[in-house]
């Protein structure tokens, strides 16, 4: 009783919290309130027994907010996002859409002919939801990962305004790199 | 009452006190730091952070309306005292301390302040930062911040207007506050044509060389060395000279050995001997942070006479002067340096006085 | 101790805190003492008392357009935050919370300092205030992904999550012996997690206090109490993790849990005052390039050792 109690009044302050993101009027008050939503729903699903997953969700999520909200504040062109701001846009047309997806997703939960239980839920919840996921993609699905962060790292060294020419000369045969200010490792 | 009584008692044992100190009053600052430091008193690295507002010499113009400012910034219950001479700096302290125990008295100042803003209110929206590109060439909005009159580890009476991207200084503007007005100006009392400040006597010159070592020392946060560098400031200006020295050699062997602090402050800053001559520095100050740490604890022992002044073959208790820096030269070196490296680069430059040109 | 610790009833969590209170006080006191004798001054145990008397006479200020709630969530965070890392660190043969994947809550906590440094540097609306909860968050990126592989060391060799089931797997060999690199790296994040001597940048003296530097009065004190409560409870972490638990000689095994903790606890406190700090923007290099590759290593190894032995 008292579990379905906490589970509902989880599910209102994650609703709650996600409305707040676009009523509040600064960046980080919107990034921390969407962080609080995350962390309510993480918190449900450490009732549904998946602790693995509940506490990465909450663990990402945070940390996700956090450097949301340091770009949010640094990139925002010509920096409103340091003053009261709006966060709201075409509010007329965006406001009907979200609310009717929100609508037709929680009546598809409430009125799918959900499957009673059968036999016990496994000792390893995590191991089972996973392999029920992925199955037999799981080694892809590691591979994609790595790759994923690589393109990232590429990504970013592509965009550099620097190159390694600039840093370490046209034959890169400069001893030390060049940079405006000195990194830890003597490079 | 009792309880209230016991609580200032037992928080007068810890005050904090943030030192202001008008140029050309260093040794009343010193005094004032070496007195708080004796009663367990320690320096506040902000107004919020202090009880007690010292101000060291008489402020001109400038720099009252800052104090003023400042003054209201202090959380409370606060004192505020203003010390003119160094034999004066006891007694300001008592004074201040019975300041702060008096329950009644900063209950009606506080009771004075309730209902009013922390400043003024600010009228309608701030306004938006506007854009530059950064040493990157990345657009980046640009934050005007003003560095100084009034903060730890910093040189007096300078102010630098930074413009900074993220914590990045991209340019800046250096001024002395009061610049030319009567002897409370920007440049030290006893500073002479010939561009250089002679202290009174050598102690003096070595125990400004460690003065200004301990403030680039707490700069990079090593508490126990900025203690030690204090202690022989202290001692040197009370005439302990070779307790002084001895303390002095030990200092100079610990931070030399520091691979740590190597690591942390080579290559910060670097200031070729032409640059230097071109900006109208010392030149002394040759090398990176790390090399002008070291000069400076050098020319310290060298003004006291301890070993090294025998090693180089300079006689005993004859110093130079000390040559006054020019503001825009500081300017012109913390430009391009984030703000942590800026603040590493300035202590370094072992600031004795302030010349009052100001660069436009 | 073979056996794993039992979970006992909520009611005894007033006695964690209470524990833990007791590890930060001895913590500030200790500091207290060192920054004494350093500094020759009159009182040296009494400093931290005559502090908390002086912050809770001093009154709260906030600033112009403060953005007062998040800036006191963030300055009241640090505290809770130790609290509820605590709650899966066994006292000998009990725990409070004796979670299956222990260590990623634990892991989960840690990365809320982010939000609770940064928040109460931004909530200030204060340029010095705001450098420093952005210098923060450069150590963070630097010091984070190395800590969570430092924690993956001891899990993978006892094949748990679970705190207590980590701590019993150290049976004859503490983890810290044969994964030094793994428990250095955790130090140095548990260092940083509570903005501590060298990771202390953050709330430098070259800006005015950084996050700190509008704080005043009860709002200071909580966020001080903070910082000395994650110490501890990093500390006292590192017990299950590295140091063996509760195993060793004579004493109970509660006993020796805290007194790992207090030894680690004042070697942390000791380390303040003796190095200068590693400034963000070189820290970021070694943590990337030095801590991580070395760390990864140490998993690597570990889990060789695992699989062959």
């Amino acid at each position: 009783m008292l579990t379905h109690l906490v589970f509902w009044g989880l599910a209102v302050v994650a609703v709650l919290t996600g409305i707040a993101v676009f009523v509040v009027n600064s960046m980080a008050r919107a990034s921390y309130s969407l962080a609080l939503s995350f962390i309510a729903v993480g918190l449900q699903v450490l009732l549904l027994q998946q602790l693995y997953v509940g506490v990465l969700v909450i663990l990402m999520m945070v940390m996700e907010m956090t450097v949301m909200a340091v770009y949010m504040n640094m990139f925002m062109g010509m920096n409103p996002a340091m003053v009261s701001m709006n966060m709201v846009h075409g509010a007329r047309h965006a406001l009907p859409v979200s609310v009717g997806v929100f609508l037709l997703l929680a009546a598809g939960a409430l009125f799918a002919p959900w499957p009673s239980r059968r036999g016990s839920p496994p000792a390893d919840v995590t191991a089972a939801l996973g392999t029920e996921l992925m199955g037999p993609k799981m080694l892809t699905m590691a591979v994609v990962g790595v790759v994923m962060a690589a393109t990232i790292v590429s990504g970013v060294v592509l965009a550099a305004h620097r190159t390694r020419y600039d840093r370490l000369g046209d034959d890169l045969r400069r001893p030390r790199a060049a940079d405006p200010q000195p990194g830890g490792v003597g490079r | 009452m009792g309880v209230s009584g016991a609580l200032a008692r037992l928080a007068l044992r810890h005050a904090h006190l943030l030192v202001i100190e008008v140029p050309g009053n260093w040794l009343t600052r010193v005094t004032v730091e070496r007195l708080a430091a004796v009663r367990g008193w320690r320096l506040a690295v902000s107004p919020a952070d202090a009880d007690i507002l010292a101000v060291c010499g008489s402020p001109g113009p400038e720099l009252a309306p800052v104090v003023a400012r400042l003054w209201e910034q202090l959380p409370g219950p606060r004192a505020r005292i203003d010390v003119t001479r160094p034999d004066l700096a006891a007694a300001a302290l008592d004074q201040a301390e019975a300041a702060l125990r008096d329950t009644p008295r900063q209950r009606r100042d506080s009771i004075a302040r309730d209902g009013r803003g922390p400043d003024d209110a600010p009228d309608g929206d701030t306004a938006l930062a506007h854009g530059s590109e950064d040493r990157d060439g990345l657009e980046m909005d640009v934050l005007h911040v003003r560095l100084g009159p009034v903060l730890p580890d910093w040189p007096a009476g300078l102010v630098l207007r930074a413009h900074l991207h993220g914590d990045l200084i991209a340019e800046a503007q250096a001024a002395v506050v009061d610049a030319g007005h009567g002897p409370a100006g920007g440049v030290q009392v006893g500073g002479e044509p010939s561009g250089e400040v002679r202290p009174a006597d050598a102690a003096e010159l070595a125990a400004q060389r460690c003065d200004n070592a301990a403030r680039l020392l707490a700069l990079v946060g090593w508490r126990d060395m900025t203690q030690q560098a204090r202690v022989v400031r202290d001692r040197l200006l009370a005439g302990e000279r070779s307790a002084a020295i001895t303390e002095l050699a030990r200092l100079r062997r610990r931070v030399r050995r520091s691979w740590l602090l190597h690591w942390s402050l080579r290559r910060v800053g670097p200031l070729p001997p032409d640059e230097l001559a071109r900006l109208g520095l010392a030149p002394e100050l040759t090398g990176d942070v790390w090399d002008r740490l070291n000069g400076m604890l050098d020319r310290a022992a060298l003004a006291a006479g301890g070993p090294a002044a025998v090693a180089v073959g300079t006689p005993v208790g004859v110093a130079a002067g000390v040559p006054v820096t020019p503001p825009a030269a500081v300017a012109s070196v913390v430009s391009g340096w984030d703000l942590a490296t800026a603040r590493l680069i300035v202590a370094s430059l072992d600031i004795a006085a302030l010349g009052v040109v100001t660069d436009g | 101790m073979a056996e794993t610790p039992v979970a006992v009833s909520g009611g005894w969590a007033p006695l964690a805190a209470g524990l833990l209170g007791t590890l930060a006080v001895a913590a500030a006191l200790f500091d207290g003492a060192l920054a004494g004798r350093a500094a020759g001054a009159r009182s040296r145990m009494g400093r931290p008392v005559g502090e908390v008397a002086r912050l809770l006479r001093q009154r709260r200020r906030t600033t112009v357009a403060a953005d007062r709630l998040l800036w006191r969530i963030g300055g009241a965070g640090l505290l809770g935050m130790a609290l509820m890392i605590v709650t899966v660190v066994p006292l000998g043969r009990w725990t409070l919370f004796d979670l299956a994947v222990g260590v990623v809550w634990v892991n989960a906590l840690d990365v809320l300092a982010w939000a609770f440094v940064w928040l109460t540097g931004w909530g200030a609306n204060s340029a010095y205030a705001m450098v420093g909860g952005y210098r923060f968050l450069a150590h963070g990126l630097a010091y984070e992904l190395p800590l969570m592989f430092a924690l993956v060391a001891p899990a993978v060799a006892a094949s748990s999550l679970r705190v207590g089931e980590v701590a019993a797997a150290q049976q004859g060999l503490w983890f810290v012996v044969w994964m030094p690199v793994a428990f250095v790296v955790y130090c140095l994040g548990v260092v940083a997690m509570a903005v501590w001597g060298p990771f202390s940048p953050a709330v430098g003296r070259d800006v005015a206090g950084g996050v700190t530097a509008e704080l005043s009065g009860v709002d200071r004190l909580l966020f001080l109490a903070g910082r000395y409560a994650l110490l501890a409870a990093g500390a006292a972490f590192a017990v299950p993790m590295f140091l063996g638990g509760g195993s060793g000689p004579l004493l109970p095994a509660w006993a020796w849990v805290l007194v790992k903790a207090t030894a680690l606890l004042a070697g942390l406190v000791w380390l303040r005052r003796r190095m200068p700090a590693l400034r963000p923007d070189l820290f970021m290099e070694v943590g990337w390039l030095v801590l991580l590759p070395a760390v990864l290593l140490q998993d690597l190894l570990v889990a060789v050792i695992v699989i062959g032995g």
